[in-house]
């Protein structure tokens, strides 16, 4: 199997399609130059810019381009887009019908607790919540300092008593040796173990489950190898400065700049995508439940159990029109329902009495 | 069709569900079946019918044009797969866009099944679960040789009426020799039906 | 989580339940080997690979390409390895002091000196034949062997039978009688060269499903096939000729064919002249059964009997096989004979596509009835009574003449033998009377009478349930042993893990409980399945099932050998009745039969004809196919299948009632069944066990109970009945009533759908 669905219709040929293809470029452009942009504004034009940092930077502002990209393009779908704006609407302007705190639990459950991955089995979820809380912390650290945003500055006169810059503003001052200090300037460290620990129980998984020889080394694996390549450069880079009096400090810190930097530049292309994907759909969900409530629900044709809301039926149906499929109104009858309807027009037109 | 496909005889069906039993085997779902077993004319016949994916091939696999996450791979080779575990959000389109009624939705995982030919097995010269167990070959995989070598009278069709919509698919009915070139695919029997009972 | 379901779509939920895992599957298994075997369930006895973890535990099924079953299996041969690492399994010796006590776990120990002392006090006191031994079918060939050797030697009693009684046992008396051997003519693949197939009382799509490949293949081939059952079964629904006969008329209905046959001048002068004898009763009784009256006694329109005699005699092969719908009835060893008739008549017999058989039911139906278990013979198909089969046996077992004991009596008879107080000792092993044999309120008060009761099983079945002690035995993939399937054709069971906890082998449960008696326990010194094989073969040579010439290696590399197989350069013999037949003067014996109705005859108090069977999700008494989730999830209850005539709608309760008793099954109306007729499936135990209402009528000489026809009413109940949870050992996980759970109704008699109840 490919790696990505085959299905994206053709791209539409006239001039009106010209500004559509335009579109995904000129997004990725305008979040490469606003992340350039904040670089600039929060470093102070780069005065708080750690130049050792640049590649990093680099990086991230591609990243932003591509991830732009890619999701112009995704959110060109008939299905994706129509259900981007139901999802969000529901968030932003919940009806009657959704309560406030629903949508909190929603949020809740669904993209930091990821309770659905722990009805599929709790070691996955385990390993889920080990990379995503390392990947999370990971960047709330490393991003702002990557930018700018934060800095540290010795306090004159102390050994181990550093001010902390935020937007070039000098806020609150930290000991290195104290425990927060020392939780502070470790937090990498802690975010590698989580991401190891993670990673290391899918590529296990992959390794060691049966039926796995639908494993595919660029989607599946490669992922996995990029994180805990990062994490074990990073925590090498931690074993050098601490340990080994700075033993091959520059070359692993090259090392875990690449690193970084391929796996930035490639999130928007394979599996990481769904970083991208599954929390711009969070308030699909919501929105069925909404509609639920303000359209009410739609009885199959034939056998009247209930399918789904009548709303989510009529958004499926335009979405089948819009890609050609000419059989929308199949839609109102259930699955199980179509099935017999088929088998049984089989008992009558194909084999007779069979 | 596929070179080598699962050919469906409904004619041959027992209803025993043994594809049924044999689909939670397949190591890649183990424990969930992904197959579906009707009894079509309750009551008046024992008759019955599994439904495996069709892998659909004009129009591409509905499923995976509707899927607003992509998450539904359909390969070079044609086997239209099961949603990836990472992308699918369970919201139910493919569910019921899937003109044959196929995939399952487990909503507590957020997570959509269908049959993906035991891609497992099939991709390395392994009979599917359901077509090696199937006791009367209802479920028959193979090529279209080896399955008139099997049955002279038999013949394989791979065009399904839908009302103004044909879909091409990848597995193949098996019908008798000699009828017409496409099957009724349930949609317009049944809006006759309807229509006339408005009336 | 539920908070988290409440805000989806409700529609959607309902999808939910198709794509739950159905419960405990464990895939985490690393690393495997594969066991080749075969099922444990019916007589096919399809090839299997056992999927075996590193540390020994079987966790899955690979479809092995055997002759017989090439790949295909059925839904229980899918899921039989999960009864192999189930949580029910008995894993300690259970005993109970007295009755009404719960079960406890108690030492091998313990439970075998209660066991040994038991037998002891009952012997002394009220002789040896007081203590009985019931056996099973579904057991190795090996364990069946060892079980008569048991009950003959080591407790001197006549009292041994097994629950083939229940099963096949018509058949094997009529092939006895009319071929003078008991066992099915050809292998299956003949079947594909044949121009009409008949099938009479077989629901082959459901009981032997893997056995229809035959039957269609020989359809894909042109040939005709013709069913004969009172329900259109998924065999029937596509087949040339379905005959929708009246239970318990099948005589007739045979008589009524061959009388067209005889009419129409097809019958074959030349087989008669030479092959066979007796032909000229069987013609002298034909002239009654003509179309018109046959059809009358029937139910039948009398064009569909012509039909049938002139579609069977004007084929150049035809083949007819049978399974329990003929053969469990009064008249069950005549119906057989029968159909025997028919095919000596017209000279089907000692050719591919020419040929008769009949279907085992259990997986060693065949080995189990071979080998002395059974109350009237000794091992290798010997009459007890025979003085030359006496003296071969009293050989082999080192025994004297006078210590042999003579013929005892059949499974039901014994529990009614212990209900009059002539038995007072019961050591079952293998079977589940209290939900299998007929009037099960009576049984459950005949071995309520029993002093002691001892049963061997690897689940607590209803009947180990009330038993004093219970001694964990083992599933067929924990031992190895033989296996003769319907053809006749002999396989092999490999081992594939070690009994779990302190479940031991049965031979060693039955050799120990010897050795501990004390007579003759030499002769019980058997330390492996393989020596009680080669014992076996020795005691069977020169008999008509003649294993001498088989080894464990010979059946392993061959995929099965036909007995006899006399030596060990035989080839055995897949086809039998080539030249001549086995009785002495190599002829068949015609056997001229009148139909006679059955036990009851319909009155206006009980206006139906019930009549019971098996589903294809479930095997016998359930004791086994009751535990496995997905077998539960395709049919969770019994139900009752009634013609729309009768007024009925789909779930309603239906309250049966016949003389004995009654229950009340959700209705499943369908018009495949005959409008005078409902049928109920009969695995589940308890109040809606189906033998609550058979009737205990014997046929007279195979005593084989009619399950198949008895009379009945129905009536508009008030609540289903709920099947109660299979029991489990003390401390085990309760099941919850399939009613808590589940109140859908069945949708087919195959079973629900995955699509909607």
């Amino acid at each position: 199997m490919s790696d990505h669905p085959t299905t994206r219709s053709a791209p539409p040929a006239d001039s009106a399609a010209l500004a559509g293809r335009l579109r995904a470029p000129v997004a990725g452009a305008a979040v490469a130059l606003v992340l350039t942009g904040a670089i600039l504004a929060g470093s102070r034009n780069l005065d708080n810019f750690d130049v050792a940092l640049l590649g990093y930077a680099i990086g991230t502002v591609v990243l932003g381009f591509g991830a732009a990209y890619r999701t112009v393009l995704w959110a060109e779908s008939p299905a994706a887009r129509r259900y981007l704006v139901r999802g969000w609407k529901a968030i932003l302007k919940p009806g009657p019908g959704l309560p406030k705190s629903v949508v909190r639990r929603t949020a809740l459950s669904t993209l930091l607790l990821q309770r659905f991955i722990a009805e599929r089995s709790t070691a996955r979820w385990l390993a889920h919540q080990g990379l995503f809380w390392g990947v999370i912390s990971a960047s709330l650290i490393t991003f702002p300092l990557t930018f700018g945003w934060i800095h540290f500055r010795a306090v004159e006169g102390t050994e181990s008593l550093y001010w902390i810059y935020m937007n070039g503003v000098r806020t609150i001052s930290v000991d290195a040796l104290g425990s927060a200090g020392w939780l502070m300037f470790h937090g990498l460290n802690f975010s590698a173990v989580l991401v190891i620990g993670g990673g290391a129980w899918f590529l296990y998984q992959r390794w060691s489950e049966r039926g796995n020889n639908l494993t595919r080394f660029g989607r599946d694996l490669l992922p996995l190898i990029a994180l805990i390549a990062i994490s074990v450069s990073g925590l090498l880079l931690t074993v050098s400065s601490s340990f080994m009096d700075g033993f091959a400090y520059q070359p692993l810190a090259f090392i875990h700049m690449c690193t970084v930097v391929l796996t930035l530049v490639w999130i928007p292309f394979g599996k990481f995508f769904h970083t991208v994907q599954r929390p711009a759909m969070i308030g699909i969900h919501l929105h069925k439940e909404a509609s639920l409530a303000s359209g009410g629900s739609l009885e199959c044709r034939v056998c009247g159990a209930e399918i789904e809301g009548a709303v989510f039926v009529g958004d499926l149906q335009k979405t089948m029109a819009e890609l050609g499929l000419d059989y929308s109104g199949w839609v109102e009858t259930c699955p199980a329902c179509k099935r017999i309807a088929r088998g049984a027009s089989y008992r009558t037109d194909v084999k007779a009495g069979f | 069709m596929r070179k080598k496909a699962l050919f469906i005889d409904p004619g041959r069906c027992i209803g025993c569900q043994a594809c049924v039993a044999a689909c939670r085997e397949c190591d890649s779902h183990k424990g969930r079946s992904m197959i579906h077993l009707d009894y079509v004319d309750m009551g008046n016949s024992a008759a019955a019918m599994p439904t495996v994916c069709m892998h659909c091939s004009d129009p591409v696999a509905p499923c995976a044009q509707v899927c607003p996450v992509d998450a539904i791979p359909v390969g070079t080779d044609g086997v239209v797969g099961t949603a990836s575990p990472e992308l699918c959000i369970g919201c139910g389109n493919c569910v019921h866009a899937c003109p044959f009624g196929v995939p399952k939705l487990d909503i507590p995982e957020m997570l959509q099944y269908k049959c993906d030919l035991c891609y497992d097995r099939s991709s390395q010269g392994l009979l599917p679960m359901c077509a090696s167990v199937c006791p009367t070959d209802a479920l028959f995989y193979g090529t279209y040789d080896e399955l008139v070598a099997k049955r002279p009278n038999a013949r394989a069709v791979d065009v399904f009426d839908f009302g103004n919509q044909s879909v091409v698919t990848g597995n193949a009915l098996v019908a008798p020799a000699g009828g017409e070139d496409v099957i009724p695919g349930g949609y317009s029997v049944w809006n006759e039906f309807l229509s006339e009972e408005k009336v | 989580m539920r908070k988290q379901l409440q805000i989806l779509a409700p529609g959607v939920a309902a999808f939910r339940k198709e794509a739950k895992r159905p419960g405990n599957y464990v895939s985490e298994e690393r690393g495997e080997t594969m066991v080749a075997t075969h099922c444990c369930y019916c007589g096919v006895q399809c090839g299997m690979y056992l999927r075996v973890s590193t540390d020994g535990k079987v966790f899955g099924v690979e479809p092995r390409n055997h002759d017989i079953n090439k790949l295909k299996l059925c839904p229980k041969g899918v899921t039989a390895y999960q009864q192999v690492n189930h949580r029910d399994r008995l894993t300690k010796p259970l005993m109970r002091d007295r009755r009404g006590d719960p079960l406890r776990e108690v030492s091998w120990d313990e439970a075998l000196d209660r066991v040994v002392s038991e037998i002891r006090r009952i012997q002394k006191t009220y002789g040896n034949d007081a203590f009985a031994v019931y056996s099973g079918s579904s057991l190795a060939t090996e364990k069946c062997y060892l079980m008569g050797k048991f009950a003959r030697v080591a407790l001197a009693t006549k009292h041994v039978d097994y629950n083939g009684r229940l099963c096949m046992v018509s058949a094997a008396a009529a092939n006895k009688k009319a071929f003078g051997v008991d066992r099915a003519a050809n292998p299956w693949s003949d079947m594909l060269e044949a121009d009409v197939i008949m099938l009479l009382g077989a629901n082959v799509g459901e009981c032997f499903p893997v056995a229809t490949q035959y039957f269609w293949g020989a359809r894909d081939k042109g040939a005709k096939l013709i069913t004969v059952d009172p329900r259109e079964t998924p065999i029937a629904r596509t087949a040339d000729i379905h005959v929708p006969v009246r239970p318990g008329t099948d005589a007739a209905f045979l008589n009524g064919v061959l009388h067209v046959i005889e009419r129409e001048g097809l019958i074959d002068t030349e087989f008669i002249r030479s092959r066979t004898t007796g032909w000229d009763a069987v013609k002298a009784g034909l002239p009654f059964y003509t179309p018109e009256k046959t059809g009358e006694i029937c139910g039948l329109d009398p064009a569909l009997i012509t039909r049938v005699g002139l579609t069977w005699g004007r084929a150049n092969k035809a083949m007819a096989f049978h399974a329990r719908g003929i053969e469990h009835h009064i008249q069950g060893v005549d119906n057989c004979l029968t159909v025997i008739n028919l095919c000596l008549a017209t000279g089907q017999f000692g050719a591919p596509g020419k040929g008769y058989g009949t279907i085992t039911g259990q997986g060693n139906g065949q080995g189990g009835r071979e080998h002395g278990q059974k109350s009237d013979q000794l091992p290798g198909q010997r009459l007890i009574e025979d003085p030359a089969a006496r003296e071969h046996i009293c050989r082999v077992w080192g025994i004297t003449d006078d210590e042999l004991p003579r013929a005892g009596t059949s499974a039901v008879e014994m529990v009614h033998q212990a209900e009059a107080g002539e038995i007072k000792g019961w050591l079952g092993i293998c079977n589940n009377p209290m939900v299998s044999m007929p009037s099960a309120g009576r049984i459950a008060g005949g071995f309520d009478c029993l002093e002691f009761h001892c049963q061997i099983d690897f689940f607590l079945s209803e009947t180990c349930d009330r038993a004093d002690v219970v001694l964990p035995g083992t599933s067929w993939a924990e031992d190895e042993g033989i296996s003769t399937n319907a053809e006749g054709r002999v396989v092999k069971y490999n081992k594939a893990s070690d009994p779990p906890g302190d479940a031991k082998p049965d031979w060693w449960i039955v050799c120990e409980i010897a050795r501990r008696l004390g007579r003759h326990a030499d002769k019980f010194q058997f330390e492996s399945s393989r020596e009680i094989f080669e014992e076996l073969r020795v005691a069977s040579k020169g008999g008509q099932a003649d294993y001498s010439g088989m080894t464990y290696e010979r059946i392993e590399e061959t995929g099965g050998i036909f007995w006899p197989c006399t030596s060990e350069d035989h080839p055995g013999t897949p086809r039998l009745f080539e030249e001549r037949f086995h009785h002495p003067d190599g002829l068949a014996r015609f056997h001229a039969v009148e139909w006679r109705p059955p036990a009851e005859e319909v009155d206006s108090k009980y206006p139906l004809k019930l009549t019971t069977g098996r589903t294809v999700a479930h095997y016998l008494s359930g004791n086994q196919t009751r535990r496995i989730d997905a077998l539960v999830q395709q049919t969770p209850r019994p139900w009752v299948e009634v013609h729309p005539s009768l007024g009925y709608a789909n779930g309603d309760p239906v309250r049966v009632s016949t003389r004995r008793g009654s229950a009340t099954y959700p209705a499943l109306v369908v018009s495949t069944i005959r409008p005078d007729t409902v049928f109920i499936p009969y695995h589940w135990a308890g109040r809606v066990a189906a033998n609550l209402m058979t009737v205990d009528a014997l046929d007279p000489t195979s005593k084989i109970p009619e399950f198949k026809v008895c009379s009945c009413r129905i009536e508009m109940g008030t609540e289903i009945d709920i099947p109660p949870p299979p029991p489990v050992p003390p401390g085990g996980q309760v099941y919850e009533e399939v009613g808590a759970f589940d109140k859908r109704q069945p949708s087919a008699p195959q079973g629900r759908g995955t699509g909607r109840g």
